[in-house]
């Protein structure tokens, strides 16, 4: 069997392309323009057949990864996906009626093939699963070992998340879920494959059950001992410190991951002293009185008194960390396009600054998710639970910065005093805490 | 019902009254197959001859009372008795001092006692296992007494002797509570003595060729005797070298690998079980290439079985089975929730130390050594459905389940007791005169049994649990005899599968492709609440899962993750049946 051609495949995927909500998100805000072919490599000629369509309109790229069958065999192949058919188009010389031309990632045998493509026959597979996202990339995961992230909005370039799992693996980091392979060409990022570990779960998870555990003693009825029925004065540190379900272990653990994730990046990308005015800069665009006054008391350091600025995360929360048997990892670096713009202030968070911001950025994220928390339990026993939720969040906050200060390789990234880097955390929550209050659907 | 016991020394057998106790039918199904890795698919049952059953009234358990016990035993469905030490013993550490390495000590009976428990055992399917303890000695043996006497006589290098006490000082200190040093001083001598434990157990020397061939007999004495298998206590430390730890060295696998080879040439079916407290990247040398140790403990999972149930997630489970390594063919893990000893934190990083001494021992009292001296009832606050989940947990991870005699009572401990003694308190049989255990006035007796109000022998006993069908005794009972038609417990690979709550833990023991058995599907709720969990089954698409309790079929899995919920501390086993 030989190909449909190019202009036909186009054809298909145009039509295709108007049905799917990521791309309209993707185009959405930007100027019209016409859809044109940049390319089309057909990537296996025998049925299934398989070929890489790069679409652009204006200059937003998009990849479409497209299958065919013979008709006959279409039906069984897209059973209860359906919505993935482009339609048919003729094959040159075949004489017949053609072949069902299909997005390729509905298609469970052509994902395997695809994996050993983008591996180049390193890995090899025998089931496919899809996580479902209407989001820029699909999301596939085989023989629940291998992630692979197929990008169908494209970026010119190094993908920063792609790029920073690279580096970091090649700084030697481990704490990462392992990249296996990169698919690139025209200049982008088109796949990406990198470890994937059923068991591990992210950081909020765990976060919750530590906290379902404590709150539960705000019910007065729990077996484990409530304090809420006693009416008497209760100590909520000492109740937190106690509980069964003590997470401080775990954050402390996770303190000394993130040192460990700062030293690779700074080994990686590099460092340099952060400038007062830059950092006041940040603090203050935040908009209120105190951060304004927070802006300004910072930009009156000592050159070189704020520690390094470097590579960071940038999005450092709960939910970028997975806990799995060997520890925490850093699960994502989370630069989905189509959602920065739902994020209140892009440019509040720069990939370059103060580690500090990280951990203010996890400092916070404690709070989201004990309010969470609190947010299940039952009215009447808010105050008491409230009290506990509050010492929680102080107890693994704490755990987790005395975790990262105290690693011996970050200390050359921190600013000299720990006046200043309790100055620092106190700014960058502020920053976090006002945005949070502007915008609670920001994340 | 009972076996006859013969009186002896012409003394009139007492056998406690428990001893007549009804027991439901006994299933049939043991039998004493020549199967050479039968230690793989056993239950195996720790008990203490000392506190176990007396039968002539001296206020201490002995052979007799465990023969009139074995019926008890076999209904429970164990498989392997396992006996703590019964040696002629000064029992300065519970007999694991030993005095004489060829009889019985007399309180615990003789050595045609051994002979006819270990028969009687094997009548009903049973084996017999004994501790043995090669590491050292008393310094009451004979040989001690002979070696420390002077430096020139034929057993002198018998034992580890010195000049010098600062040799080999990198070496930990294991009884760090008690010792202060690995030396100590003999005024006989003249010359400091190495010792492992307590002073008073002096390491025997491996580098002497007779101290080898002298174990080895005694190996020998008691195969020979009938004795299916011996758990050799300490087994790491039987050789140490200045600039090593003293642990795991070459030469102490040399000498079990010799004594492996003996066994299995002169005495077919007969099994070794490693007592190595070490991590088990460590503890897999243990097995040797299939030509070591058929059996070794894994210490680490115990205490982080509770530490998960405590917390509430998986982790500590599946990270401790993450760093466990494949074992040879043939070879089988012991686990155990609880033993004679304490709750053994030795295996666990500082940090999950201080967590596990502050959630399960708040009284100083309750911490010995590195671990914690309770039973396993007081440790979970008597709440029957972490009972049940951690039995549960013990029945279907991978390895052979070691029982403590009393845990399937429920039985509490004394932490007034020195020592380790709290949990080793008598069997608590009936709700009569000392339990049942004895027929001696109590101040005869070797412990005192529990008399607790919540854990005391007048509500924590054998009669009552065999006539309460909801018993805790009548659960386990039933879940061993489960456990039984499901070889893939025993034999099985376990795969960790993926939920995405992390209170609960969900695994799938696979059985052999050939094995014509299937997959057992086990979700386990760490969590005091109720839980929902979506659970990864995709490469069991089509299956159906049904309950091995109540044979109950469950919806079939289909390609995405397969829903379950369960109730507070509530496990399933599942049966994945090919459609």
């Amino acid at each position: 069997m030989t190909a449909p051609l190019a202009t036909s495949l186009f054809d298909l995927a145009r039509t295709y392309l108007e049905r799917q909500v990521w791309f309209h998100r993707a185009i959405a805000g930007k100027p019209e323009g016409e859809l044109s072919l940049v390319a089309a490599d057909v990537l296996r000629h025998d049925e299934p057949g398989l070929a890489r369509l790069l679409v652009a309109r204006g200059s937003q790229r998009f990849q479409l990864l497209a299958g065919w069958r013979e008709a006959t065999a279409v039906g069984g192949v897209l059973k209860g996906r359906e919505s993935a058919l482009l339609g048919s188009a003729p094959v040159p010389g075949d004489g017949t009626q053609g072949v069902l031309v299909y997005d390729a990632l509905a298609d469970d045998d052509l994902l395997t093939r695809l994996l050993a493509l983008v591996t180049e026959g390193r890995e090899h597979a025998e089931r496919v699963r899809r996580v479902a996202t209407l989001v820029s990339h699909a999301s596939l995961v085989f023989d629940e070992r291998l992630f692979m992230k197929c990008y169908r909005v494209l970026e010119e370039g190094e993908r920063p998340e792609v790029e920073m799992m690279f580096r970091l693996e090649a700084a030697g980091f481990a704490a990462l879920l392992q990249p296996v392979a990169r698919w690139r060409g025209y200049g982008c990022d088109l796949a990406v494959v990198r470890e994937f570990l059923p068991s591990a779960l992210e950081g909020r998870l765990l976060a919750l059950t530590s906290l379902r555990d404590l709150l539960a003693h705000a019910s007065g009825t729990d077996e484990q001992g409530g304090v809420g029925s006693l009416g008497g004065e209760i100590d909520p540190d000492a109740e937190t410190a106690s509980a069964g379900g003590d997470f401080s272990a775990e954050m402390r653990r996770l303190g000394v991951m993130t040192a460990g994730l700062h030293a690779a990046m700074s080994t990686a990308f590099g460092a340099q002293a952060a400038e007062p005015a830059r950092v006041a800069k940040i603090i203050a665009a935040g908009g209120s009185p105190r951060l304004a006054a927070l802006g300004e008391q910072i930009g009156a350091a000592a050159p070189e008194s704020l520690g390094a600025s470097i590579r960071v995360h940038g999005d450092y929360h709960l939910r970028r960390v997975m806990r799995a048997e060997r520890g925490w990892l850093v699960a994502g670096f989370g630069d989905d396009p189509l959602y920065a713009s739902a994020k209140p202030d892009p440019s509040l968070a720069p990939r370059v600054g103060s580690p500090i911001e990280d951990l203010a950025d996890m400092c916070f994220s404690l709070h989201r998710v004990a309010a969470e928390a609190l947010a299940q339990r039952p009215a009447s026993e808010a105050e008491v639970a409230a009290d506990l939720a509050a010492a929680w969040e102080r107890r693994n906050c704490e755990a987790f910065l005395a975790g990262y200060l105290r690693s011996p390789e970050v200390q050359v990234l921190l600013p000299g005093s720990s006046e200043t880097v309790e100055l620092l955390l106190t700014a960058f929550g502020a920053v976090r805490a006002h945005r949070y209050e502007a915008t609670p659907s920001a994340r | 019902m009972d076996a006859d016991p013969t009186p002896r020394n012409g003394a009139p057998l007492l056998v406690p009254p428990a001893a007549n106790l009804s027991l439901p039918a006994a299933p049939t199904w043991r039998s004493l197959a020549d199967d050479p890795r039968w230690y793989q698919k056993a239950v195996f049952y720790e008990l203490l001859p000392r506190g176990f059953a007396d039968s002539n009234a001296d206020g201490i358990g002995d052979l007799q009372g465990i023969i009139a016990k074995l019926d008890y035993l076999g209904w429970l469905g164990v498989d392997c008795i396992w006996l703590l030490p019964y040696y002629p013993s000064p029992l300065r550490d519970g007999g694991y001092d030993v005095a004489d390495f060829y009889s019985v000590a007399p309180e615990c009976g003789t050595v045609d006692d051994l002979a006819q428990l270990i028969e009687e055992a094997h009548r009903r399917g049973m084996r017999v296992i004994s501790d043995l303890v090669i590491n050292h000695t008393s310094d009451e043996h004979p040989w001690f007494k002979e070696s420390r006497a002077s430096r020139d006589n034929p057993k002198a290098d018998w034992y580890v002797w010195s000049d010098d006490d600062q040799a080999m000082s990198d070496i930990r200190i294991i009884f760090c509570d008690t010792e202060s040093s690995n030396w100590t001083w003999d005024n006989a001598r003249q010359q400091f003595y190495w010792h492992r434990f307590f002073h008073h157990q002096p390491d025997l020397n491996y580098e002497n060729p007779e101290v080898q061939e002298a174990i080895l007999q005694v190996v020998r004495f008691w195969l020979g005797l009938g004795l299916d298998g011996f758990r050799l206590d300490a087994a790491a430390y039987l050789y140490q070298r200045e600039g090593t730890s003293g642990e795991n060295l070459p030469e102490t696998h040399a000498f079990l690998q010799r004594m492996r080879k003996e066994i299995d040439r002169d005495f077919p079916n007969r099994m070794l079980l490693a007592e190595v407290n070490q991590w088990p990247a460590d503890v897999v040398d243990y097995f040797g290439q299939g030509d070591e140790c058929h059996m070794c403990f894994h210490f680490p999972l115990m205490p982080r079985m509770f530490m998960a149930v405590r917390r509430e997630q998986r982790f500590p489970i599946t990270e401790i089975l993450a760093h466990t390594p494949d074992v040879p063919d043939g070879a089988q893990w012991g686990i155990f929730l609880r033993n004679h000893d304490e709750l053994t934190l030795e295996m666990v990083t500082d940090e999950e130390r201080d967590y596990m001494y502050a959630e399960y021992a708040s009284d100083p009292r309750m911490r010995k050594n590195l671990g914690i001296r309770r039973r396993l009832a007081p440790l979970v606050e008597n709440n029957r459905r972490v009972a049940e989940l951690l039995h549960a947990l013990l029945l279907s991870l991978p390895g052979s389940p070691v029982l403590y005699y009393g845990d399937e009572l429920l039985m509490g401990d004394n932490i007034y007791l020195g020592d380790r003694d709290g949990v080793r308190t008598p069997m608590q049989w009936t709700p009569d005169r000392n339990g049942g255990f004895s027929q001696a006035d109590f101040a005869q007796l070797f412990l005192p049994p529990s008399m607790d109000p919540v854990y005391g022998f007048q509500a924590v006993n054998v009669e009552a649990g065999l006539r309460d069908p909801s018993s805790f005794l009548h659960w386990l009972q039933r879940m061993l005899a489960i456990r039984r038609h499901y070889p893939v417990f025993a034999t099985g690979e376990i795969e960790i599968l993926p939920a995405d709550n992390p209170s609960v833990l969900a695994y799938v023991r696979i059985p052999e492709e050939e094995s014509g058995e299937t997959p057992v599907l086990c979700v386990n709720n760490l969590s005091r609440f109720a839980q929902a969990a979506e659970i990864g089954l995709g490469r069991f698409e089509g299956c159906v899962p049904i309950e091995l309790v109540g044979r109950t079929q469950f919806p079939v899995v289909g390609s995405g993750g397969y829903f379950l919920t369960l109730g507070p501390h509530g496990f399933y086993w599942l049966e994945l049946e090919s459609t």
